[in-house]
């Protein structure tokens, strides 16, 4: 076994130990071991997604050499791996895009429990992207959402309060659904492991049994993930928690949060249940219907929206209907448009949230969208790197957003005529709605202010912001001009993904 | 359909926790009241525990422990689901406490511990 | 010699970013590198026609998706437009907007539009067309706020409205391009594969209709037209030329490229699309005249001209037939001149007046003979009296139409031709008259004379002598368009 296949679980459970340390070190010591630690698990997955690549497979972990169906393991293949790196790598920038006001907003003394969480929060995503045991994913699932309520609550105000109360809520109820599922399948099948299981259920299908009750699971899951990950209608607690938490916060919420919990729901459609069961439950045909629902919802709420980052959130909103869009197109081709805008968005919301946090500097703290005018002006690379993520979000060619709009446009030719006419509808109205509302705010951004206000405040650059920066715009350019890569390598890992 | 009623009181066991977890969701959903939620909350865990355990439960055998003597896995009931219980015990009770810990933090700042009040009232706070 | 096809395209934004990095405040400074800037793009742009040939991959986005620059006679005639008129824009600016603010933004934003135009009009396939026609949006629309009042916000919001629904129905047409043809690249009469699309002839046509609705949003297409008399008449003078005159003829070109290059003119013949297209084309035609005729603000109502007149142009492309191919594309080459002068006349008058109200142009033409002379002769070709321009395109039109053999619009075409030329007449002429002979009860002996300077005159002179060189000796380009209908249709 190489040295390398070791990785996947170094990182899981190093993570774990990077928070503890963090909890016992003071805040300037706990921030450098915790980027430190987030720079150094990149680079893991990074050897990990080339080991993956040079040997064209996926490979499987036992935690203490115990076999199936009794031991504990991981799975990792090329999708994996490539989501694993991007992951940490997002985290890390943006961790330091935020660095400024994570310290300026924190309450003193507190702030090295801050990067507790996000160890936390970096260890449950590994987990859940490799595991493939349901049981353990439950158990990340619940550690991802403890940790990410505590990223909402860094900024003690009244707002992050009340935010942080009904996502935990809702969370919980998400949670509870899906963990009535896995004990339900559990009690069915007898296993947790995933290709137990999938052994299992498809000889229940094949002959015929139980198989209303296993409907009944996999809308469990559907239902508990879809609340988890905002999917509309489930996504009333998402503008509030993201738009009052502190830029970092808000970047990883959006960015990494919601994508952990769908790519388990990806992994349950295809390792326990297979493409071709959940195409004949029609399960996907709602999750189709919710994420063209979300696109439309999330933009016209985004529209109406005068804060920045509650806008930046319901446009989140309406970017994870793409995801569920993808996934409910009933093919494999939807699933690597899902995997792509997972990817995708993961790249470009963090950078506006981190934009965000500039241009709230140079503008006394104020981020209703009056109050940004010009804001551009007095923070170049902020506003550069605004534009960049408009243009993504819009979809044009040469940024991230088009090549995602693009392979949904090659899922969706695959599926029937309905919802071919009706994922192309939602996507023009969709793309039409975004640059409704974001073409604005770049103009916006470029115009002096007609009162002179904040006329000679100028950003000053940190290395800390303007590296994340530069570093999201090249990571996003590199995405659109390069996708040819990425969507090759997504498609590869889809394959292994599977049975 | 008598079959079915027939089912449900065979798995007694069962069907109680089905109906405690619609409780537990359902009163962590609709009920105003922070302290009501949680312990919807808890009852909902505390139902899926009683599912678990009520799957490894085979009737006349005894509890995992093994000691001393050969270890007959014919002798003892089936350990998995309670170490999933007692995983889901120590989730349940973080959250639980996490949500506590935020419900003081409520009161002490709102007053009340109607969450449809206190969003009202933070909603009026500039951010 | 493909490096030849980035050089009009990337000239422009090199100007731009200069004037980014160095804005030139004095005057004279600014006007001498504008003037010189758009004349060496005008000679690049020529140099390009004349000399490269091929095509030229840049970028490699995705497989098979490349941003691929090419050039061919559709792309000389187009992008010889667009730099000459740009040039004549340009000069006129300089004196019109001599003393309005921020002009820097303005010039910076003129150069980044005419580098993305060039690129929709050199672009080789889909991709690149429709990356051209977004950032064609994109960039032109601070021109179009460029006044920043109410009305201009609402205008230039509509218009990046329409025109990002429109260049999403395009892309739609784009996707149905990739997957059923034999890639995106443009070649005469279509790319289809029959062994793809057979069995999804509805979906493809379906895909094709809303590509030219969408593309056609551009240039004032019913239903979508509504942007133009919103955003036009609020831009400064020498932007409503362009976003009239040009940037219209871009999404006319974007249309062209999609139905000849793409899908092909014999997959769409006889189609309902054929039909519903042309319907549209003959219900703008005579909305955008009749809405002209009726309104009162000079420069919404040339804008409503536009809508009009762009429609004849999309009607005699919907015909799928060679004439009436060459009169549309001599119809852009005229339109484009006419209209350009109109606005400019219509800029030097309000300018100079202070009035916007047609009513209050009476006796406008003893201040103004020589503006208000090349307005006349303007507005006789866009009528299409001869010898003038519009009388030769209008001409190939009718003929192409009834020679098509399309029932019910083979002669219903000619008929509302001749209508909407009434009309034009109607909304043209009355200024006109006014402005020469306002009656006996003004008293025109004083008036002082308010001639615009060398800087507007001078274009306006252009254009009207490019009005009736047209006129009198269509032959050139007649055939030029005649010898791509060739391979086309």
């Amino acid at each position: 076994m190489a040295l390398v296949q070791n990785f996947p679980f170094i990182t899981i459970v190093f993570s774990l130990t990077c928070g503890v340390l963090c909890a016992v070190l003071p805040g300037r010591g706990a921030k450098r071991l915790c980027l430190g630690w987030l720079a150094l698990t990149t680079a893991m997955s990074g050897a990990v997604l080339r080991f993956t690549l040079t040997t064209d497979g996926s490979f499987l972990y036992r935690m203490g050499k115990w076999g199936a169906p009794f031991g504990n393991e991981l799975r990792v293949g090329v999708l994996e791996a490539l989501m694993a790196t991007a992951f940490s790598g997002v985290m890390l920038l943006s961790l330091l895009g935020g660095m400024r006001h994570i310290f300026a907003d924190c309450e003193p003394g507190k702030v090295n429990l801050y990067f507790t969480m996000c160890a936390l929060l970096m260890s449950s995503l590994f987990a859940l992207i490799y595991t493939n045991d349901l049981f353990t994913a439950y158990v990340f699932v619940e550690i991802n959402t403890i940790a990410s309520c505590a990223l909402v609550m860094l900024r003690s105000s009244d707002r992050t309060l009340v935010a942080t109360t009904r996502y935990l809520i809702m969370s919980l109820l998400g949670s509870g659904l899906f963990l009535l599922g896995i004990v339900t399948l559990y009690g069915i099948t007898g296993e947790l492991l995933l290709e137990s299981i999938a052994e299992k259920v498809q000889a229940l299908f094949a002959a015929g049994q139980y198989s209303l009750p296993l409907t009944v699971i996999i809308g469990f899951f559907s239902v508990g993930l879809a609340v988890k990950s905002a999917l509309f209608p489930f996504h009333s607690w998402l503008p509030d928690a993201h738009g009052s938490a502190t830029p970092s916060s808000s970047a990883i919420l959006s960015g990494l949060v919601l994508k952990g919990y769908i790519i388990v729901l990806i992994k349950i459609f295809y390792r326990v249940f297979g493409l071709e069961i959940i195409v004949s439950e029609q399960v996907s045909r709602f999750l189709l219907l919710f994420g063209v629902l979300a696109m439309l919802v999330g933009s016209v709420n985004a529209l109406r929206e005068r804060d920045l980052k509650r806008l930046l959130a319901y446009s989140s909103v309406a970017q994870v209907g793409y995801i569920y869009v993808g996934i409910g197109l009933h093919s494999e081709l939807g699933m690597v448009a899902a995997c792509v805008q997972i990817l995708a968005h993961a790249l470009t919301k963090p950078m506006l949230f981190i934009c965000a946090g500039g241009f709230m500097d140079v503008s006394g703290g104020h981020k209703d969208l009056a109050a940004i005018t010009g804001a551009g002006l007095r923070d170049p690379l902020g506003g550069a790197a605004f534009s960049v993520g408009a243009l993504s979000m819009m979809g044009i060619p040469f940024f991230a957003g088009f090549v995602t709009k693009l392979e949904l446009a090659r899922g969706a030719l695959e599926a029937g005529p309905v919802t071919l006419g009706i994922t192309f509808a939602a996507l023009a109205v969709s793309t039409l709605l975004n640059a409704l509302y974001y073409i604005p705010i770049v103009f916006n951004l470029y115009t002096r202010p007609r009162d002179g206000a904040w006329a000679g405040v100028r950003q000053r650059y940190h290395w800390e912001y303007a590296a994340a920066l530069a570093a999201f715009i090249a990571l996003n350019l590199g995405f659109g001009m390069g996708s040819d890569w990425v969507v090759g390598a997504i498609r590869r890992g889809l394959a292994l993904f599977g049975m | 359909m008598p079959g079915l009623v027939q089912h449900l009181f065979t798995n007694y066991y069962e069907t109680a926790a089905v109906v405690l977890f619609g409780i537990g969701f359902t009163t962590l959903l609709m009920h105003r009241n922070l302290l009501k939620k949680i312990i919807g909350f808890n009852f909902m865990d505390s139902a899926i525990y009683l599912y678990l355990a009520s799957k490894g439960y085979i009737a006349g055998r005894l509890a995992p422990i093994v000691s001393g003597e050969n270890a007959d896995p014919a002798r003892y009931i089936n350990p998995i689901p309670t170490g999933l219980v007692l995983t889901g015990i120590v989730v349940s009770v973080s959250v639980t406490a996490f949500l506590l810990a935020l419900t003081c933090r409520l009161y002490d700042r709102f007053h009340t511990l109607d969450i449809d009040e206190i969003t009202r009232l933070a909603r009026k706070e500039q951010v | 010699m493909g490096f030849l096809l980035l050089l009009p395209i990337l000239f422009p934004l090199a100007a731009a970013l200069a004037l980014c990095l160095r804005p030139l405040r004095a005057q004279r400074r600014r006007r001498a590198f504008t003037v010189a800037a758009l004349a060496l793009e005008l000679g690049l742009t020529a140099l390009c026609a004349a000399l490269a040939g091929g095509t030229l991959p840049l970028l490699p986005l995705a497989e098979g998706l490349c941003v691929t620059f090419g050039i061919d006679g559709l792309g000389r005639i187009f992008s010889l437009l667009v730099a000459f008129m740009w040039l004549l824009s340009g000069v006129f600016t300089q004196e019109y907007m001599a003393d309005r603010e921020h002009l820097g933004r303005y010039h910076v934003f003129l150069f980044l539009t005419e580098g993305a135009l060039m690129c929709l009009c050199l672009a080789a396939n889909y991709l690149t067309l429709y990356l051209g026609f977004e950032l064609m949006t994109l960039c032109s629309l601070p021109l179009a706020l460029h006044t920043q009042t109410g009305p201009a916000r609402r205008g230039g919001y509509k218009y990046l409205f329409y025109s990002v629904f429109g260049a999403c129905l395009g892309l739609l047409g784009f996707y149905t391009v990739h997957t059923y043809g034999r890639g995106t690249a443009f070649a005469p009469g279509g790319v289809l594969d029959p062994a793809k699309v057979a069995g999804h002839e509805g979906f493809v046509a379906a895909a094709a209709f809303l590509a030219v609705v969408g593309f056609g949003a551009k240039a004032g297409l019913f239903p979508l037209h509504a942007w133009l008399p919103a955003a036009h008449p609020e831009a400064p003078a020498g932007a409503s030329a362009l976003l009239s005159g040009v940037i219209t003829k871009g999404g006319v070109l974007c249309v062209i490229r999609v139905v000849y290059y793409q899908f092909g003119a014999a997959f769409l013949r006889g189609t309902w699309v054929q039909y519903a297209w042309l319907a549209l084309a003959l219900v703008t035609v005579l909305l955008g005249s009749m809405l002209a005729y009726q309104e009162k603000l000079f420069k919404k109502r040339l804008a409503y001209s536009t809508v009009s007149q762009a429609a004849y142009i999309l009607f005699g492309l919907a015909l799928l037939q060679p004439t009436a191919f060459a009169g549309a594309i001599l119809h852009v080459v005229v339109h484009s001149a006419i209209k350009d002068g109109l606005f400019f006349t219509a800029g030097a008058v309000i300018e100079k007046t202070g009035q916007t109200d047609v009513r209050a142009l009476r006796g406008v033409g003893r201040a103004m003979p020589f503006t208000m002379g090349c307005y006349t002769v303007l507005s006789l070709g866009l009528i299409g009296i001869p010898p003038l321009g519009g009388f030769a395109s209008k001409w190939l039109l009718a003929e192409g139409s009834l020679a098509s053999g399309i029932p019910v619009f083979g002669w219903l075409g000619p008929a509302v031709l001749l209508v909407s030329a009434l009309l034009t007449a109607g909304y043209l002429f009355p200024i006109t008259v006014s402005a020469f002979l306002p009656g006996a009860d003004l008293d025109g002996t004083s008036a002082p004379p308010l001639e615009p300077g060398p800087w507007i005159t001078l274009p306006l002179a252009v254009l009207t002598a490019l009005t009736v060189l047209t006129g009198l000796f269509p032959g050139p380009l007649a055939d030029a368009a005649a010898a791509i209908a060739a391979a086309l249709c």
